[in-house]
């Protein structure tokens, strides 16, 4: 499981590096909210796993700090819609100090949360604010969709040496999947392709990741061939794979969850009509959230952020669907 | 296609005029210069005249009517053809605008047919449109609101390949024969024989030149093992090379040419779709009228060895550089084979007599690469004196006691000089 492959990276970097520590709310004695650091107090106690106050700015500008001095912080915010208490330590602090000693101080600081819509938390505990993090240079964005690359992501960012935004997404704790032992690292940089396909190429991240393969599937019973790219980090992106894979289909759709006002999603898109234009034979789709707060009620909450019938949409939109009708006509 | 005849501009402030006659009515075929309507302002009256021939399909105003200037008065078109619906102003004998006096008439007047204006087309359509030499606003969209996408620029390549090709032959990009001459990395070298020639030519280059890119060569269509085309042709040649070129992959490349061959190189410099990164340009053909008809017709219609070697030997400036097998190895490709049919039928829409009927100064002027032209002074084929005034960035070599095939007779300097062009590209 996505919660079982974190604790694992935490565990075995925890062992091999007496710098990383963790600490947050709930995270030593409950275990953690989502159940992340289960085991870890008693294994490393409480000087290396601790709970702290509710006190999100005061956790952020700790962690930041200790990074400076050298360790090797993991901070979990237990919602990234808290973490907007800590923007300054993270927005001019953490991501400036690099480049304002010339290269001399570093900040491996690791800020571990989630966020996305699902459960009906409603508004202030639903936001996808990965836009935020990565409007800012300095600061590395990962998004993991699926258990081995929680895994492999986590263990490469305790040992690199930039702040890492390393955002989780509460209904990916309990997917399943298989994740290797031991020695399993996925370097910034390297997306990954989750499906390969010839129509369309599908970018997604997080939890678009799995919403997106169940779209492809639904669409490859259709006659069309879908390919799904999960960058895995945003920042830094993996162009190359991106524009490889619109040489190959020609056709985009770009799926997040987060709003689409100023989102990652649009950003892509640009690099892609920049970079790949003439490999264009279609305009590019984005599928996104409404540009609205998360409503409470289960009912909006669903329609307000894209859901596999959006995904499957966009795709045959993009592909003039015409040209499957004839093939399913065959 | 539809076209209108409009309401003329009755005066500099008047936004209406009355129509007090209709000289056609629908089915009418009318010609240019026809009166067509008299329409009157408060202050005068004017003969409304067509401006082409056509058949009357359509008259939005009736005679009594008050007409907003600039909008279609009588519609021509075929016979039997209709206005589209959303361009249709109103029928009904009364205007709908004749009850907006207020409103600007040629703001939002809407031309009858938009074709020119409101034409699409994907990125990757135009792309591939250009680089085969398709022009794209011929072509029926089948994508969104009538977009051209690439699926309809296909089907037009393959129904045009299919055309030019032989019967029985497919001259998809398959059609190209290409060989690699030695392996190597980086960007490939890619060479084009001349005419009558094939890739084996450039073997005994390829060793001379110090280089580690991966050497190709490719037949050019009628040569070697690349089937003739149906309808010949310098652009169909430029065109099935580069279809071949892309369909391999090969888009970022060197190109080395020889006479004709150095041609169809000049040219493919300047496709896009192709990032031709250097061109050698050997004894190339198409710099200016002058050929040897003697020796191209000569070099045709020989059915023997010795009649092909006499001809052959005004290749070369010095007679024991040629060597016998390569007279041999011609005429064998030809025995048993279209090639020399088809290569007469190239001949043809190539060369009048002793003209070149196609020039590649143009594409020489817009080649942004660097560019070396390699000529013979002795060359009997095509006069060296060809190459005066050509565009400064082109390099050019003339090599005093060589012929037409300066590979061949000045193996190690052309190689060198191919390196250099390589290397800088």
């Amino acid at each position: 499981m996505y919660r079982e492959a974190l604790r694992e990276a935490i565990d075995e970097e925890m062992e091999r590096n007496k710098l990383v520590f963790i600490i947050g709310e709930g995270i030593a004695e409950r275990g953690g909210s989502y159940k992340v650091t289960e085991g870890l107090l008693a294994k490393y106690g409480s000087l290396r796993v601790r709970d702290t106050p509710i006190a999100e700015a005061g956790m952020i500008g700790v962690g930041v700090g200790a990074a400076i001095a050298g360790a090797r912080p993991i901070v979990e915010i237990l919602y990234i819609d808290f973490a907007m208490l800590g923007m300054d330590m993270i927005v001019n602090q953490a991501a400036k100090f690099r480049l304002m000693t010339g290269g001399d101080g570093r900040v491996p600081f690791v800020m571990r949360t989630q966020g996305g819509a699902g459960g009906g938390v409603a508004a202030q505990h639903s936001q996808s604010l990965e836009a935020l993090f990565y409007h800012i240079p300095g600061l590395k964005v990962v998004m993991p969709s699926v258990p081995a690359d929680a895994k492999g992501l986590l263990k490469y960012a305790l040992r690199q040496d930039d702040p890492v935004m390393f955002l989780e997404h509460k209904h990916l704790y309990m997917s399943k999947g298989p994740v290797p032992d031991g020695e399993h690292i996925v370097e910034f940089g390297k997306g990954d392709i989750k499906r390969s396909g010839k129509d369309v190429t599908l970018i997604a991240w997080s939890n678009m990741i799995p919403r997106s393969l169940e779209a492809a599937e639904a669409l490859a019973k259709e006659g069309i061939d879908v390919e799904v790219v999960d960058p895995r980090t945003l920042v830094p992106l993996d162009k190359e794979l991106i524009l490889t894979s619109v040489a190959k289909t020609n056709r985009v759709v770009i799926v997040q969850e987060a709003v689409r006002r100023g989102g990652v999603a649009s950003d892509i898109a640009s690099i892609i009509q920049e970079e790949a234009f003439y490999d264009l034979d279609a305009p590019i789709e984005i599928v996104a959230g409404l540009n609205i707060p998360i409503p409470f009620n289960l009912e909006l909450e669903k329609a307000s952020v894209p859901q596999k019938d959006d995904v499957i949409a966009a795709v045959k939109r993009c592909l003039h669907p015409e040209q499957f009708t004839a093939r399913a006509a065959n | 296609m539809a076209d209108s005849i409009l309401v003329p501009q009755v005066g500099q402030d008047l936004t209406e005029a009355k129509v007090v006659a209709l000289h056609v009515k629908l089915g009418d075929i009318v010609k240019k210069g026809d009166v067509v309507a008299e329409v009157e302002s408060e202050k005068a009256s004017f003969e409304v005249e067509a401006f082409a021939a056509g058949t009357v399909i359509q008259l939005p105003y009736g005679v009594g009517d008050t007409a907003t200037v600039l909008q279609p008065l009588v519609i021509l078109g075929n016979p039997g053809e209709t206005v589209g619906k959303a361009e249709t102003v109103g029928t009904s004998g009364t205007a709908p605008q004749a009850l907006q006096p207020e409103s600007k008439p040629t703001a939002d007047a809407p031309p009858l047919s938009q074709t020119g204006d409101g034409f699409r087309s994907s990125p990757l359509a135009r792309r591939v449109a250009a680089v085969n030499g398709i022009d794209i606003k011929r072509l029926n969209g089948s994508g969104p609101k009538g977009a051209i996408v690439l699926r309809d620029v296909k089907s037009v390549l393959q129904g045009g390949m299919r055309s030019l090709a032989s019967p029985g032959q497919h001259a998809d990009a398959s059609s190209i024969n290409t060989r690699s001459l030695r392996t190597g990395t980086g960007d490939p070298i890619v060479f084009i024989h001349g005419f009558g020639a094939e890739l084996a030519a450039w073997r005994p280059l390829v060793d001379s030149i110090p280089v580690d890119n991966l050497m190709v060569g490719l037949d050019l269509p009628a040569h070697g093992a690349s089937p003739a085309p149906g309808q010949a042709g310098f652009e169909q040649m430029v065109a099935s090379v580069a279809v071949a070129l892309i369909a391999a992959g090969r888009t970022r490349l060197h190109l080395v040419g020889h006479s004709l061959g150095a041609a169809v190189a000049a040219v493919l410099a300047t496709q896009q779709g192709l990032d031709v990164r250097s061109l050698t340009l050997m004894s190339p053909a198409g710099l200016g009228p002058k050929i040897n008809g003697d020796f191209l017709s000569g070099f045709l219609d020989a059915k023997s060895e010795p009649a092909l070697k006499a001809w052959m030997l005004s290749l070369v400036h010095e007679p024991a550089s040629l060597p016998g097998a390569m007279v041999r190895a011609t005429l064998n490709a030809r025995e048993g084979t279209e090639l020399a049919a088809g290569q007469s039928r190239l001949a043809k829409s190539l060369f009048s007599g002793s003209t070149q009927l196609f020039s590649i100064r143009d594409a020489l002027k817009q080649v942004g690469v660097p560019c070396r032209i390699i000529v013979g002074r002795e060359d009997a084929i095509i006069p060296s004196d060809q190459t005066e005034n050509l565009p400064g960035h082109v390099a050019i070599h003339k090599l005093a006691r060589i012929g037409h095939l300066p590979f061949l007779e000045a193996a190690p300097l052309v190689g060198r000089l191919v390196a250099e062009t390589v290397r800088a590209g």
